[in-house]
């Protein structure tokens, strides 16, 4: 069995996890562990004070519930739903993981008021001297581990009411303890002492798990922040060496080279991972033909410098098809520097890709060849827009003009939106 | 033939050596600086005529390559700036332009295309990358069908201009663009250094907006 450094506390668990942390750590059957609590617990309650100091100074675990565990601890029924969806799944670790405190208390409290006042009725001769100032207690101890957990989450009201309201519910723990005293017989000296010390240490007993794990979550989230910190760094430290680098590579290697198609791959692989630049809008024209690149990129030596111009607008299959074929051309026959540009104007999109590669003509590719009379040309003729083929900038290598009216695209989504 | 004197500004000495040593024999390299201080220290010093600035550099007050422009102006007033950067974004380009870069390329372009853009820019032409030359017309509303009316209208490009544009936003040279538009190489210099100033000087809301943004203003 493997043992952990430290104990901690399974998400999922029985009463508290305690027992279930400690055999964790110790390599133990929990079994044992259990039934060493219970016979602790016998001798005169010691067992439950380990426990209770224990579950309030130990962290819960960040790891994911293990499902096996589940199953083992789960009923049928439960079982069932938890296997019905993630969600009711959720929910349910929630639920488990955090022990509700307050409500075990405020029911105690109650059903002792309630008792008492049956049992008084009833024309027994209650303690009320003893029975009022417990209710009190467990009533102020229940509300201030509420606002304890509310302080702690961050959640609900602002912080400076929640630590007036936490500040109450400890002044209602403190009035709860020296009921007992003031009810009792005449006071003296020694009831003035012990009632003062009582106080003391019954608020701070209610306080001090609290004030354990507000220091535990500070130190957490100091090391949280330390990590974010060291990953900056490391970021900005490759950003100026590595990247650098591939630049520099690339500049000596020529765009054709195959050193300089690596270089290049690594690049955009390291910006993606150094700056998380996942496009916000996935079917824009602009980060399609984006993507479309990369991947050509990735498996030609060639490299595409593309502009874009105008509005951000959803990209048009037969116009983001027909581009593809014409990148796919530029990157197979030529290589080299490929220039893409997009404009997104009033009345229509233009997508032009010209290489510097040996040039193609029309009339030199034999009729029965699909490739680019079908996919570029044909697509599009189809689709509403055109394309001319012909030689690129100084007459040299080749320019591929694809045009589409906005009209046509506006048409095609409203379309889509409303079939 | 003299020699081109430039001065290297580059954080990076890899970089720096990698492109000296690709630059043809025509450039003579009077210096190197790694930060804003050291810069703007070289500039006074040696007064080269072109300087190859990186738009991200440390030290000085964090304004980076803008930075080293606004703070050698009048040290060294006939000396030129050629923005060159890695990150290609538009807003990083702008701010240098806007601080008085006669230029911008990206840092993958090849020795002798950096070389032949600190020509030019020596000269007294701007050089527009592709990206640069696409956002320009962006920003000016030239997709959108804006056109200026008057020559001397500054939140807007002309037809002319933005022809230019558009052809170097695909990679044009200016040769190139000369041929398509049966103009002289003079002329396509001319059309380009009019965008830079406006580029320098118009205060469209898109421009300026990146300015506050960045308190250049």
């Amino acid at each position: 069995m493997e043992t952990t450094a430290t104990i901690v506390r399974p998400r999922l668990r029985v009463v508290g996890g305690v027992c279930a942390g400690v055999a964790g750590h110790l390599g133990a059957p929990v079994a044992v562990v259990r039934t060493i609590a219970v016979l602790l617990a016998l001798c005169g309650g010691a067992g439950v004070l380990l426990y209770a100091w224990l579950w309030a100074t130990t962290p819960v675990t960040d790891a994911p519930v293990d499902p096996r565990m589940r199953a083992s601890l789960t009923t049928p029924a439960a079982g069932a739903a938890a296997a019905s969806g993630s969600a009711v799944d959720s929910s349910r670790t929630e639920h488990l993981r955090r022990a509700p405190v307050t409500e075990i208390l405020l029911g105690l409290a109650l059903i002792g008021a309630g008792g008492a006042l049956v049992v008084n009725s009833l024309g027994v001769e209650v303690p009320l001297a003893v029975v009022i100032p417990a209710i009190v207690v467990l009533a102020g101890v229940a509300l201030a581990w509420r606002q304890f957990a509310d302080l702690r989450a961050g959640t609900a009201a602002s912080a400076p009411t929640l630590v007036v309201r936490s500040l109450g519910a400890l002044v209602l723990v403190a009035t709860g303890i020296l009921l007992f005293f003031v009810t009792g017989e005449t006071p003296n000296v020694w009831t003035v002492v012990v009632a003062a010390v009582s106080v003391l240490l019954g608020v701070g007993l209610v306080a001090l798990p609290w004030v354990v794990r507000l220091t535990r979550d500070l130190g957490e989230e100091r090391a949280a922040r330390e990590r974010a910190n060291e990953r900056a760094e490391i970021a900005a430290h490759l950003h100026d060496s590595v990247l650098q680098t591939l630049a520099l590579i690339q500049q000596k290697a020529g765009p054709r080279s195959e050193a300089a198609r690596l270089a290049r791959a690594q690049e955009r692989e390291l910006r993606d991972w150094l700056f998380d630049t996942a496009p916000a809008d996935d079917r824009d024209l602009a980060s399609e033909l984006r993507r479309l690149a990369d991947v050509i990129e990735h498996d030609h030596p060639v490299r595409f410098e593309l502009v874009t111009v105008g509005a951000s607008v959803p990209a048009p299959e037969s116009l983001l098809a027909a581009g593809r074929e014409a990148m796919l051309n530029a990157a197979r026959h030529a290589g080299g520097d490929v220039s893409i540009f997009v404009e997104v104007g009033p009345e229509r999109i233009d997508l032009i890709v010209t290489d510097r590669g040996p040039g193609m003509s029309l009339d030199a590719i034999p009729a029965d060849r699909l490739g680019v009379r079908e996919s570029i040309i044909g697509r599009l003729a189809r689709a509403g827009g055109s394309a001319v083929i012909g030689p690129g900038r100084g007459g040299s290598g080749t320019e591929v003009r694809l045009s589409l009216p906005v009209a046509v695209v506006t048409a095609a989504e409203r379309g889509t939106d409303h079939p | 033939m003299t020699q081109l004197r430039i001065a290297i500004v580059d954080d990076h000495s890899i970089f720096r050596s990698g492109l000296r040593a690709e630059l043809d024999a025509a450039l003579e390299v009077v210096g190197e600086a790694a930060t804003v201080d050291e810069a703007i220290v070289l500039v006074e010093a040696t007064r080269p005529r072109v300087v190859l600035l990186d738009v991200h550099l440390p030290g000085g007050h964090g304004g980076g390559g803008a930075e080293v422009i606004q703070r050698s102006a009048g040290a060294s007033p006939e000396t030129r700036f050629l923005a060159l950067s890695v990150s290609d974004a538009a807003d990083d380009v702008v701010r240098v332009i806007r601080a008085g870069a006669r230029g911008y390329i990206t840092k993958s372009s090849s020795g002798a295309e950096v070389s032949e853009a600190a020509r030019r820019v020596a000269e007294g032409d701007a050089v527009f990358s592709p990206r640069l030359a696409g956002f320009v017309l962006d920003a000016f509303g030239a997709a959108a069908g804006e056109t200026a009316a008057t020559h001397d209208e500054l939140d807007r490009l002309s037809q002319r201009e933005q022809e230019v544009m558009r052809l170097i936003a695909r990679g044009y040279s200016y040769r190139e663009v000369a041929g398509e538009l049966f103009i002289s190489v003079k002329t396509v210099e001319t059309h380009v250094s009019s965008v830079l100033r406006k580029l320098q000087l118009s205060n469209r809301h898109e421009l300026t907006a990146w300015a506050l943004e960045r308190k250049l203003l």
